[in-house]
């Protein structure tokens, strides 16, 4: 489905992706691990259009997509859950619904994508009318999920979904994310919670300085000794 | 009875304001950027009214839609030819081009014109309820600008249109994320403002005669009641037209003509001084 292959990315003079190859299949979860400022959030601007990358190419259903605009990755299939939510926080929770099914493709579907979150989320139903920045954080991120399936994907990415929460949470997210992933949907999940993370995974991969250095299937993955000594405290 | 005229002159001109307000708001809301010609657009609008109205025996209604048209068209020319490839430039830069604009517009409209006000000459009626004394045209202004901002208010709330104009001013990058083309929110909100001029000038041309510098006046004016309102704050804006037109009136009154604008512009000054943010405005831009 997805295949990024030999991606390179800087922001102005600083290199920071180096030769980036990884891929996704239909309906499976891959992660990436890392620490801070590996480059994973990185990777996600550049698969959703929002940063041009400087060498390489990207595959989704076998068209290239690098150096499409966001707007046109959005179209294809491909949506981001932003780091923190990024919600339109003085719109209200319909409203950011509505965003998310901005494209002309999940647009005829608006009202059927909304039953279907509304039955999955009632609590967003219940708070509809209310301003998307009055939510709590758990609440946001719900929101933040939703806006992005409202689009109608086929790929979803979420980056650090559990960054900042409360431990509890943060347990709730790894739920959704499961239930979402057994839906069909296929995941590129980047994440610092590596044990969490890695429960959802069918395949993952090491990110560290901007460049992969690792990866397998989950068990490799776990029983690897580099992971569980670095991430896993094992 | 004469104050109580006063007050109700003022709140029909800040209805009128406020329709100035949410232009100037929408173009800072959503492209960040400082738009110095909209006074001289509406400027030439009444030129145009003028124009055909007088010299060219077209009736008013049309010259009214012909104006709205070429108003609108100004900005988008503009902002194709100017704001969109200056919008990563220096904040200089594009304060500099914009106010180019002003500079453009009023010498063309000396020459074509000259210095000479120039007026529509058809004079609506006073209306006198109980010694309260109403301009026609200043009513119909307030309740034409009303209408015009429930019809923005309609399309912002519940239009695709408007709801990306609204994630746009919020978020550019999540709005493109969202599958919204950004430039084409940019060029289609400068035309809503070129619209908005556009009827702001029909209303005003049975209220003021025009001179090459008439736009200056109300352009500061207008800045003034947005950014007392809380720049991007809509319902900030309109509350502000509201007091800047009462205070404006009552103090001419009970004055001289000079300390209406004297007294708004002394309560604008202590207002920012104390609040920065603006009347309704927030601390920090989430």
């Amino acid at each position: 489905m997805l295949k990024v292959e030999g991606i390179g990315a800087d922001y102005g003079a600083f290199k920071v992706l180096h030769d980036i190859s990884l891929g996704v299949a239909d309906g499976e979860t891959v992660v990436t691990v890392g620490p801070n400022g590996a480059g994973k959030t990185t990777l996600l601007r550049v698969i959703s259009g929002v940063l041009k990358p400087t060498s390489g190419a990207i595959y989704f259903d076998g068209q290239r997509v690098d150096g499409k605009e966001p707007y046109e990755i959005v179209d294809i299939g491909i949506s981001v859950v932003p780091e923190g939510g990024r919600l339109f926080p003085r719109l209200t929770v319909y409203d950011n619904l509505k965003a998310g099914s901005y494209t002309k493709r999940s647009r005829r579907e608006f009202k059927q994508s909304l039953d279907e979150i509304f039955s999955s989320f009632p609590i967003l139903k219940e708070r509809q009318s209310q301003i998307a920045g009055s939510l709590s954080g758990g609440e946001r991120q719900m929101l933040a999920i939703a806006r992005t399936l409202m689009s109608r994907p086929k790929l979803v990415m979420f980056d650090e979904v559990s960054s900042g929460l409360a431990p509890k949470v943060v347990t709730n997210l790894f739920e959704l994310v499961k239930r979402i992933k057994s839906q069909g949907y296929s995941i590129l999940m980047i994440e610092q919670n590596v044990r969490k993370a890695i429960e959802l995974a069918d395949y993952a991969y090491l990110m560290e300085s901007g460049r992969l250095q690792f990866h397998g299937n989950k068990e490799d993955f776990i029983q690897s000794p580099r992971i569980k000594k670095a991430y896993l405290g094992i | 009875m004469a104050l109580l005229s006063a007050i109700i002159g003022g709140i029909l001109f800040g209805g009128s304001l406020a329709l100035l307000a949410y232009g100037l708001n929408l173009a800072f809301g959503v492209l960040n950027i400082i738009h110095f010609f909209y006074g001289q657009g509406i400027m030439l609008g009444l030129y145009l009214i003028f124009t055909l109205t007088v010299w060219f025996d077209v009736p008013l209604i049309v010259s009214c839609l012909v104006a709205v048209a070429v108003i609108v068209a100004l900005h988008v020319v503009v902002h194709l030819g100017v704001i969109q490839p200056l919008l990563k430039a220096p904040l200089i830069n594009q304060f500099l081009a914009l106010a180019s604009i002003i500079i453009i517009l009023e010498n063309s409209a000396m020459g074509v014109w000259g210095a000479t006000y120039r007026g529509v000459p058809i004079t609506l009626p006073v209306l006198n309820i109980y010694e309260l004394y109403i301009r026609t045209s200043n009513l119909i202004a307030f309740i034409g600008s009303l209408i015009v901002i429930g019809l923005l208010y309609l399309f912002l709330n519940k239009t695709y249109t408007g709801l990306a104009i609204r994630a746009t001013a919020q978020d550019r990058e999540m709005a493109s994320i969202m599958g919204i083309k950004p430039r084409r929110i940019y060029l289609i909100t400068l035309a809503l403002v070129g619209v908005l001029a556009g009827i702001a000038a029909a209303f005003y041309a049975l209220v003021y005669a025009v001179h090459p510098h008439w736009g200056g006046t109300f352009t500061l004016m207008a800045f003034v009641t947005v950014v007392l309102g809380g720049l991007g704050n809509l319902s900030g804006g309109f509350l502000a037209a509201l007091i800047i037109g009462v205070v404006m009136m009552v103090a001419s009154f009970l004055t001289i003509p000079e300390g209406g604008p004297i007294a708004v512009y002394l309560i604008f000054l202590i207002v920012i001084l104390l609040r920065p943010e603006g009347l309704l405005g927030v601390r920090a831009r989430a």
